[in-house]
């Protein structure tokens, strides 16, 4: 009986010294790993037998501060010309992390596609069109072929460009780089960034 | 004048040590030679008296007996008796275990038996619907907070065996760490509580109690098995509890369950990743002697469930999208895989408790609880992240409770004590993802008193408590290491009263304060929530929020009726609520709306009401319900989820004695539309809906054991529906009909 009444107070001390050696941890800074901070669209000029001609050019869109409550993105107007045929590719950076993102959506090709919107690919008077052209002729969008009309009903634009993830790719439908509804496949959003088009 | 012998007297019984009712008292009249039995709720009454002054003598297993000479004149008798345990050294008497029954003069609704056997399988937020005035604030079918008078999270308290659980409850999409199987009985108490259990108890306290562990030689074994259509959820629960035959007082109880769901299923579609896995366990072992109780309990709970696919959206523009399209885009099949977005979360609970009878009046008591909370939280992510949890939390709390009760069979009982809370919370590193809220250190201090004075049929119950708490913090926005102190202190007081008006009728009325310091989350938020597409920022000068709730109660009961009506005022000063700014904010990934953490004065109040009653012997209604009003007194505007007027009601049909029987209901839920909105919503607020549930409940003997077997179907048309609670009603239509097959044995 006498060991069974001590019980209370073995507790109290230990209660005591359990609550002064509990504490939490000091924070440590995080990379964030998942931001896309870097957009670049990158043109090559092709001639008529689909042969690179030029040196490549590029436009950006950025955002340093990632996700986070900050400054808008810089996006510059995208510069093409009527009549030419360009390849484009699509570079996703993450400059916090220092990570390459294309590289990623490169090895879950099958989970991402790109879809090319606004006023410079959807619509009767659209002056561009969108081919995709990525290795093993799939669907995504990294690498495609951007034709210009050779006498454009609009000079000016919004090129919109949407990286849809974990969508149904199979979904019908989905294999036009222009699919308005493409929310219909199903997934999320993970980027969606409207370049002004200027055409000279 | 003659003599008029109808006069009566009317009394209760109840334990001294914990003011539990004492059933089955026997109460004897020497000069009449006749007596009475105590009722349920240990109420007696003995009829036919001539004035005059009468012997009484009362009398129940184990326990003294109470002699008393009373002098009646009218009808106005009535008296509480306290009852003391008998002593060991008595041969042949019983040792009974403890169960500290709540003392309070609030309305207080458990569920136990029949109700609880009925809600056996469901999660405790879905289990406590059935109290009127309890709905859930929820995030599809898996994740269901309980909702008191409108208040939830970090508002309302939930103890598991009397110690307040300590989980992430700031998030809306965080359900409580407990496992009903536990409970032998879950009650609901209504009032502001911050007097006795701390701060936060301001919209109600839910105890999820076990039962009293046996203290001789016996042992039970409870299993259930509960099996449902939607979801194909699988549920087993065993609970074993024993004592031992060498040491009198010494009892044991372990208990653990498993529960597997998969993919639930809407009226017209499968719902993509709503599977969940659960696995519990609980281990109690105690002593109960003459002046010494001790009890050291276990618990484990441990839970992965999924996330609706279609819930996790990228941007504002797919919200929008989804919103519009009522439903998700892509149609699910059914699977038991888990993928993400997913959470894993588990919590281990460790108590020591120990009472001592200093006297026959006196009784100190100790309670030390040790938590610890990991939340993971997965989203869905590109490559190798998808592995690493987005949200990594470790929240650590020791609690400490150390109180005097007395209890005079005089008039006079009470409880004195002081409360100490530490709580550590870290994020895990490597999550990639800048963390939601930072890593703190919480010290909270309490010193409470309170005192109840019982007079025959009225009771007055008083009690104060002053509070401290420091908080620090420290988390690193990208570089930049953002640190803050803050302190709380805050005085609460209540005043109570219980009144017995007749032998059915009761009334009570406690007006209460209550405080809860701001959450970690609202002074420090600051991040993107991918559910709702939002930037959600906290505010680091918040105020504390401070209530006065006012709850009365009236409640009747005789042998064919019940009838119980509830009704509150609740005036909340800065209340803390996430408001939208109208600002959106745009990133590389889309367009966010930007919400932000505001204070502003409330008004809560409403009415909960609940009855039954017997045509005759086989057929039974029931009837239940609650409306709740809650206004932002400042700019005149109203609160987002806030549970809009419901009601529940069904007919029972029953054949059959007691433990051999067989019970039909068919019930009809309804709910209005919520048109008490603020002006932004995502959604405006779904229609009303009607819901029409049956259930079939047999008990039957099996040799000395006992048998219960249920089916109950809910949403028995297969009905689409939205509720406005459910922060997936965005997302999708609510659960379809779900079959429902349970096996209770106890042997």
């Amino acid at each position: 009986m006498k060991t069974y009444q001590k019980l209370p107070f073995l507790a109290l001390s230990a209660a005591v010294i359990s609550m002064s050696s509990c504490s939490s941890e000091d924070p440590v800074p995080e990379n964030d790993g998942e931001v896309i901070t870097d957009v670049t669209l990158v043109f090559t000029e092709l001639d008529e037998s689909g042969a690179t001609v030029g040196s490549p050019f590029s436009f950006s869109a950025s955002d340093s501060e990632g996700i986070e409550v900050g400054t808008s993105p810089e996006v510059d107007d995208v510069t093409l010309e009527a009549g030419k045929t360009y390849q484009m590719e699509i570079e996703v950076g993450n400059s916090i992390a220092g990570e390459d993102i294309t590289e990623e959506i490169l090895e879950e090709s099958d989970e991402h596609q790109f879809f090319f919107l606004g006023s410079a690919f959807v619509g009767t008077t659209a002056p561009l069109s969108y081919s995709y052209d990525d290795e093993g002729g799939i669907n995504l969008g990294v690498k495609g072929i951007v034709v210009v009309e050779a006498s454009p009903a609009l000079n000016t634009g919004n090129l919109r460009i949407v990286l849809r993830h974990d969508l149904n790719k199979d979904f019908e439908g989905a294999d036009n780089p222009s699919f308005e509804n493409f929310v219909n496949a199903g997934g999320e959003t993970d980027l969606d960034i409207t370049f002004p088009l200027i055409l000279n | 004048m003659a003599q008029n012998c109808n006069l009566s007297i009317r009394g209760k019984v109840i334990h001294l040590e914990n003011n539990e009712s004492i059933p089955g008292a026997y109460i004897w009249i020497e000069e009449i030679k006749n007596g009475a039995v105590t009722d349920l709720d240990g109420n007696f009454q003995v009829k036919n008296l001539c004035p005059g002054t009468y012997t009484i003598r009362i009398q129940y297993l184990g326990h003294e007996d109470i002699n008393d000479t009373i002098n009646i004149q009218n009808n106005s008798f009535n008296k509480t008796y306290r009852m003391k345990e008998g002593s060991l050294d008595l041969s042949g008497v019983e040792v009974h275990g403890h169960k500290d029954a709540v003392q309070t003069t609030t309305a207080i609704t458990a569920l136990y038996g029949e109700d609880l056997l009925e809600a056996r399988g469901e999660s405790l937020g879905e289990s406590l619907k059935r109290v009127a005035g309890v709905t859930t604030f929820s995030t599809g079918n898996s994740i269901a907070k309980p909702v008191i008078h409108g208040m939830h999270s970090n508002r309302i308290m939930i103890l598991n065996n009397g110690v307040r659980l300590e989980g992430q409850q700031w998030g809306a999409e965080h359900a409580p760490e407990i496992d009903p199987f536990l409970a032998d009985e879950i009650t609901v108490i209504k009032g502001a509580e911050t007097v006795r259990f701390g701060p936060e108890a301001m919209g109600g306290v839910i105890l999820v109690n076990p039962g009293a562990l046996p203290t001789k030689k016996e042992s039970t074994t409870d299993l259930y098995l509960v099996g449902a259509t939607n979801g194909r959820m699988g549920n087993i629960s065993v609970k074993h509890q024993g004592g031992s035959g060498k040491i009198q007082g010494l009892g044991y109880r372990i208990q653990g369950s498993a529960k597997r769901a998969g993919n639930i299923q809407s009226p017209e579609y499968y719902q993509r990743n709503t599977g969940l896995s659960e696995l519990n366990f609980s281990g109690t072992l105690g002593y109960t002697g003459k002046n010494l109780g001790t009890e050291l309990y276990y618990s484990y709970f441990n839970t992965e469930l999924g996330i609706l696919s279609d819930a996790h959206t990228g941007n504002l523009t797919d919200l929008e999208a989804i919103i519009a399209n009522g439903r998700p885009f892509v149609e699910g099949d059914f699977t038991y895989d888990i993928i993400n977005p997913k959470q894993k979360v588990s919590h281990q609970l460790l108590k020591f408790k120990s009472h001592y009878h200093i006297n026959s009046n006196w009784k100190a008591n100790l309670q030390y609880g040790f938590q610890s909370n990991h939340r993971q939280e997965f989203d869905k992510r590109r490559g190798d992240l998808n592995e690493q949890a987005s949200l990594d939390l470790e929240l650590f709390t020791n609690t400490l409770d150390l109180f005097v009760d007395h209890t005079h069979e005089n008039n006079f009982s009470g409880t004195w004590g002081v409360n100490l809370i530490q709580q550590a919370n870290s994020n895990v590193p490597g999550t990639g993802v800048t963390p939601l809220i930072p890593n703190y250190d919480m010290l909270n201090a309490g010193i409470y008193g309170m005192e109840k004075l019982s007079k025959g049929p009225l009771e007055v119950e008083a009690g104060a408590r002053f509070d401290y708490r420091t908080v620090s913090t420290a988390r690193y926005i990208g570089n930049d290491l953002q640190q803050s102190d803050l302190t709380y202190k805050n005085f609460t007081a209540f005043l109570g009263a219980y009144y017995q008006i007749s032998n059915s009728f009761t009334i009570s009325s406690n007006l209460g304060s209550a405080w809860r310091p701001p959450n970690v989350n609202e002074l420090f938020s600051q991040g993107l929530h991918h559910g709702a597409a939002a930037v959600e920022i906290g505010d680091e000068n918040l105020l504390s929020e401070k209530s006065l709730k006012w709850v009365n109660s009236l409640e009747f009961s005789d042998q064919k009726a019940s009838f119980e009506l509830t009704g509150y005022l609740n005036r909340i000063q800065n209340y803390i609520y996430l408001n939208p700014t109208g600002d959106t904010y745009v990133s590389l990934r889309g367009t966010f709306n930007v919400y932000e953490y505001l204070q502003a004065n409330a008004f809560f109040y409403g009415v909960d009401f609940s009855g039954s009653y017997e045509f005759n012997k086989k057929f039974s209604g029931y009837l239940k319900g609650s409306i709740i009003r809650a206004r932002n007194t400042e700019d005149d505007t109203y609160f987002p989820f806030i549970p809009s007027d419901r009601m529940d009601w069904g007919l029972a049909y029953k054949v059959g004695e007691d433990g051999k029987s067989h019970k039909f209901t068919l019930s009809n839920m309804l709910v209005a539309k919520q048109t008490r909105v603020p002006d932004f919503d995502l959604a405006p607020a779904p229609p009303a809906y009607a819901l029409f549930n049956f259930s079939y409940l047999k008990a039957m003997p099996v040799g000395e054991n006992k048998l219960n077997l249920g089916l109950q179907v809910q949403n028995l048309l297969n009905t689409n529906y939205k509720e406005y609670m459910n922060r997936f009603r965005y997302f999708t239509d609510d659960i379809g009909r779900n079959i429902t097959i349970k096996i209770n044995y106890q042997f």
